[in-house]
């Protein structure tokens, strides 16, 4: 807590602003010391700029499998549709195809709203003929699929959403 | 375990699969475990097509422990496909008429003798060969387009029994293991392009419903086929190969 006046510490945080805006900043985090336990911290970050500049994920977006709920209409806080970013998302850790079940013609491995233990297995990633098992890294329920049979997928690609 | 810790070994009269075996014998083992079935009762290839598993062939299991990221751990997969080359040479003394085609089938006369399957799970690594030593399924049971399956027996006469078959296989396996864990892949690649075939030829790479058509430039440092397009060079992790 700060032993500065309040006028002092606001027209410090209205001077970083300026300073935010002339410089074309997102954001800027500044910690002032004025002595033992005696500190000021602020953090300016110009929300709108930073939706707009949202740079589009570097893979291919997946479309979204039939029947998924669609993105909730935006709340107040608008935030960039990122799926890698999601607390819940399983991200594939190689490059390869994915396979969603077994073998051709049968069923999924787990299907949205579908419940799922730490460690079962969601998909299948092939790779060099390697047939590797993706587990769930967390218990929940499986609220998103965003990749589809047979689709190629990069490194750190989102494949579901458990939550 | 260590991947190339001295690997034990098992025989069983029938299994389903030696890859389902491995996998439950997995939480037990304290070293890497080749499991060899006389026949297995529901042998399955790559995307579980059915491998017909009937005694006198091969059916083993390398399974094993690693602590690679899924990416390298795979790259094992051109490791076996090695090991089970030279394997056949060493018996057959025929080194030229085995050939490899990418990821990990070896050839024989350009016919299919051999199939290599790896299931990872976590850290544990199955690695799952079938040899067509005395039999092969017609060629009226392989897909269309597909290498022409043939036996040792057919090819070269020779009769070999798995057992026999294994003790060359462990072997060379284990060497490659110890390459690639001081080496890296450098040296895999390496061997694997001097026993490529149709190298520098026009292929197709089938991935999931996509047929892509060119020449089999080389393979990168990944593993990844590389095939030159019209439009330039495509990197493959993931395909059915078709000469």
């Amino acid at each position: 807590m700060s032993k500065q006046t309040p006028d002092t510490d606001v027209a410090f945080i209205a001077a970083l602003a300026e300073l935010l805006n002339k410089n074309e900043l997102t954001e800027i985090e500044v910690k002032r010391e004025y002595g033992e336990d005696d500190s000021l911290s602020v953090r300016v970050v110009k929300q709108a700029t930073v939706i707009a500049a949202a740079p589009a994920p570097v893979y291919a977006a997946a479309p979204a499998p039939a029947g998924a709920a669609p993105v909730a209409a935006a709340p107040a806080v608008a935030a960039p549709e990122d799926p890698s970013q999601h607390p819940g998302a399983v991200t594939s850790p190689m490059v390869g195809t994915i396979y969603l079940a077994p073998e051709p013609g049968a069923a999924t491995f787990v299907t949205v709203g579908a419940k799922v233990a730490e460690g079962e297995t969601l998909l299948i990633i092939e790779a060099m003929k390697t047939m590797n098992h993706i587990p769930a890294t967390r218990s929940g329920i499986v609220k998103r699929i965003l990749v589809e049979d047979g689709q190629p997928v990069e490194y750190g690609a989102p494949l579901m959403i458990i939550e | 375990m260590s991947a190339d810790a001295p690997a034990g070994r098992v025989l069983l009269e029938t299994v389903d699969s030696t890859n389902a075996e491995g996998f439950r014998r997995a939480p037990h083992l304290t070293g890497p475990l080749w499991i060899l079935a006389r026949e297995q009762s529901a042998g399955r290839g790559r995307r579980a097509r059915p491998w017909a598993s009937p005694p006198g062939n091969f059916y083993g299991t390398l399974v094993l422990r690693h602590t690679d990221p899924p990416a390298r751990a795979a790259l094992r997969s051109f490791a076996a496909a090695l090991a089970l080359r030279d394997a056949f040479a060493a018996l057959t003394g025929l080194p030229q008429v085995f050939s490899l085609k990418w990821p990990n089938d070896v050839l024989l006369n350009g016919g299919k003798v051999a199939g290599i399957l790896l299931e990872a799970q976590g850290p544990v690594l199955c690695i799952g060969i079938g040899v067509n030593l005395i039999g092969a399924p017609p060629v009226g049971a392989v897909e269309p387009g597909a290498v022409t399956p043939v036996s040792l027996l057919s090819e070269t006469g020779l009769r070999i029994t798995p057992e026999h078959f294994l003790d060359a296989l462990a072997a060379a396996y284990a060497g490659w293991e110890a390459r690639f864990a001081a080496e890296g892949f450098a040296p895999l690649r390496t061997a694997f392009l001097a026993h490529a075939a149709r190298l520098g030829e026009p292929i197709r790479a089938r991935t999931g419903n996509e047929t892509r058509e060119g020449l089999f430039e080389t393979i990168d440092t990944d593993g990844n086929l590389i095939l030159r397009m019209a439009a330039g060079p495509v990197a493959i992790p993931a395909a059915e190969v078709f000469f």
